[in-house]
């Protein structure tokens, strides 16, 4: 059984902006672990995805890495700097959009945003006013830069709250599920917004439940589950790894299928399952039946499952039509990954 | 703490009062601040001293009427009406996020604490001025102003405002919602409005209630703020400013603590 996978915590400190060793949170002396030993680095320059269900544990260790709340045990360093004895120091170069929302209900949005960076430190009125312009306009908010955040709508006051972070220059900008509530044009712009920005140096430590946005947006994901990270790669490096394991074959024969054939394709697809031996990667196998004259089979070790349908499929005067293999999108690694960590956890 | 860390410290208090000031509270609080004495003093107070006639209140050695004794009670009201502004500042941050988010950024608990106290201070001395200018007519021909007895009055501003402060960021941070925290506020503060020296003076109560006065430090705020704006500082004052310090540091202390402990 493998639970906790090798995460590399990068020898030379100074690749690391954000190093997390054996991290534990604990609520209370007999509850249990909410992070359990949990261990990653994030490099300077990158999105770091970190992945995982409805109370995994990500916003705990998200609020750990902000400083809002204290780990049981376990170390944490950011820009190669403690965190629990440099916090303020470290405060002031990052950057946090929280899960919830957050707005000063009595401001226009134009005087929150200024405010706000006018609390970071942007001293010069001058400098804070043409940043707001800029700000109002690249998150096209110059519509609404004259209403109260009281009376916008749940995205427009998200939009608000994204746009404000960046009034102040960071290095790191902590995202926790930031597009909850935008539409898809906003959130596309919001991606790439932080895009641009990583370009220029910014780290990016990134939540979320949305597959289509970690794999667009980060570089390296790790995946939570239980207090303990489950998986963790590139998103090129999880599909490979993972989604070679599930990928799906769709074969049409040209002639309808007949009861004792469906019985050996899966006699088939029973003995892959009894060669499969990696218990977390291993996805259960299936056989679908699609329309008369089609399958669809959901298999682990797809290459000898197709080199033995091609073996049988002569052998029972059968033809085969069209056969298409389809790769797993990260979504369905994800839910592979976590779905089969659940399993082992149930056992346990 | 270096220099540069001190300086960081108090610019931080700075800019979240500013940003309490300005962000945090309804303008409507304001003018209720304003308004509510003025129908106070006016109205009850010539109404009642209709009804006492034209006996004096005795304060130190002088005696004045009550509506100057009514007029300088409601600066000490006003300044523990005004403290439930630290607890709305709180509520109203834990409800759109910004308590969170200000943490998230370079400030912290103790600050934030600090800073709240130090809006209600401002607000307690702005209303206790628009108090006085606003009832000046009612205690012009009494009050007796001296560098060293305002210096009193303005103390008593200042430690009621840190006490009441505390107080109610005490009280918010043990409630689980605004509603109860709306609901033991305003029982709290009846006992500390009516058990006090606001409008009508401890002497002459029977003995336990007069007792209890003395356990309440809004009738504190009450005496020194009318022994500095009349003049009438002796050795009881005295007593008194140690007992409000007290309370005050007890209460700073303990909301402090109370912050730092709360789970975010």
């Amino acid at each position: 059984m493998k639970t906790s996978p090798d995460i590399p915590l990068v020898d030379n400190e100074n690749e690391n902006c954000i190093k997390v060793t054996n991290l534990k949170k604990q609520y209370g002396k007999e509850k249990p672990l909410v992070i359990n030993d949990v261990s990653f680095a994030v490099k300077y320059g990158t999105v770091f995805g970190f992945l995982g269900p409805n109370g995994a544990g990500k916003t705990t260790t998200l609020k750990i890495l902000t400083s809002l709340l204290n780990p049981s045990s376990g170390n944490v360093t950011i820009f190669g700097k403690d965190l629990f004895k440099k916090q303020s120091e470290i405060k002031r170069k990052i950057g946090v959009v929280s899960q919830n929302p957050s707005f000063e209900a009595n401001l226009k949005v134009e005087r929150s945003l200024d405010l706000y960076g006018l609390l970071w430190g942007l001293n010069d009125r001058k400098a804070r006013k043409d940043k707001v312009k800029e700000i109002l306009k690249t998150f096209d908010l110059e519509s609404i830069k004259n209403s109260k955040n009281d009376e916008l709508s749940i995205g427009q006051r998200r939009r608000v709250q994204l746009a404000r972070e960046f009034m102040h220059d960071m290095d790191l900008l902590f995202l926790d599920e930031p597009t909850v509530g935008l539409d898809p044009s906003a959130r596309r712009m919001l991606l790439d917004y932080i895009k641009k920005h990583v370009k220029s140096g910014l780290t990016v430590f990134f939540t979320t439940h949305i597959m289509e946005e970690a794999e667009y947006l980060c570089d390296e994901i790790a995946i939570i589950d239980n207090g303990i990270i489950i998986a963790f790669d590139t998103p090129l490096g999880l599909k490979q790894r993972y989604g070679r394991m599930n990928k799906s074959i769709e074969i049409t024969f040209k002639d309808n299928l007949n009861e004792p054939f469906i019985d050996i394709l899966k006699e088939i697809v029973k003995e892959n399952k009894k060669a499969s031996d990696d218990e977390l990667n291993y996805t259960y196998p299936e056989i679908t039946l699609k329309g008369e004259n089609a399958i669809k089979i959901k298999v682990n070790d797809i290459e000898k499952v197709i080199s033995d349908i091609f073996l049988v499929v002569p052998k029972n005067g059968m033809e085969i039509e069209n056969i298409s293999v389809n790769s797993p999108s990260l979504e369905e690694i994800f839910l592979s990954i976590v779905g089969n960590s659940k399993d082992i956890f149930n056992k346990i | 703490m270096k220099f540069t860390e001190k300086y960081v410290f108090v610019w931080g208090i700075l800019l979240l009062l500013y940003r309490n000031l300005f962000a945090a509270i309804d303008k409507m609080f304001f003018i209720w601040q304003i308004l509510f004495p003025v129908f106070q003093i006016y109205i009850m107070g010539y109404a009642y001293s209709a009804l006492i006639g034209d006996q004096g209140i005795k304060i130190g050695a002088s005696s004045i009427s009550y509506v100057a004794f009514l007029t300088t009670g409601m600066m000490g009201f006003n300044v523990m009406q005004g403290s439930q502004i630290a607890g709305t500042i709180f509520w109203n941050d834990r409800k759109n996020g910004m308590f969170h988010q200000i943490l998230a950024m370079p400030f912290n608990k103790i600050q934030y604490v600090i800073a709240n106290l130090v809006t209600l201070i401002v607000i307690g001395l702005t209303s206790a001025t628009a108090i006085i200018l606003i009832g000046l007519p009612t205690i012009f021909q009494d009050m007796n102003i001296t560098a060293w007895g305002i210096s009193y009055t303005i103390f008593a501003i200042v430690a009621g405002s840190i006490f009441f402060g505390s107080f109610t960021i005490i009280l918010s941070t043990k409630m689980k919602s605004s509603e109860t925290y709306n609901v033991f506020s305003n029982g709290l503060f009846i006992f500390f409005i009516f058990v006090s020296s606001v409008f009508y003076p401890a002497e002459g109560l029977p003995q336990p209630l007069s007792a209890a006065f003395y356990f309440n430090p809004l009738t504190y705020i009450a005496d020194i703020t009318r022994a500095g704006i009349f003049s009438q500082v002796d050795a009881f004052t005295n007593l008194e400013v140690l007992a409000l310090t007290l309370f005050s540091a007890s209460a700073f202390v303990i909301a402090t603590r109370a912050m730092v402990k709360l789970q975010i």
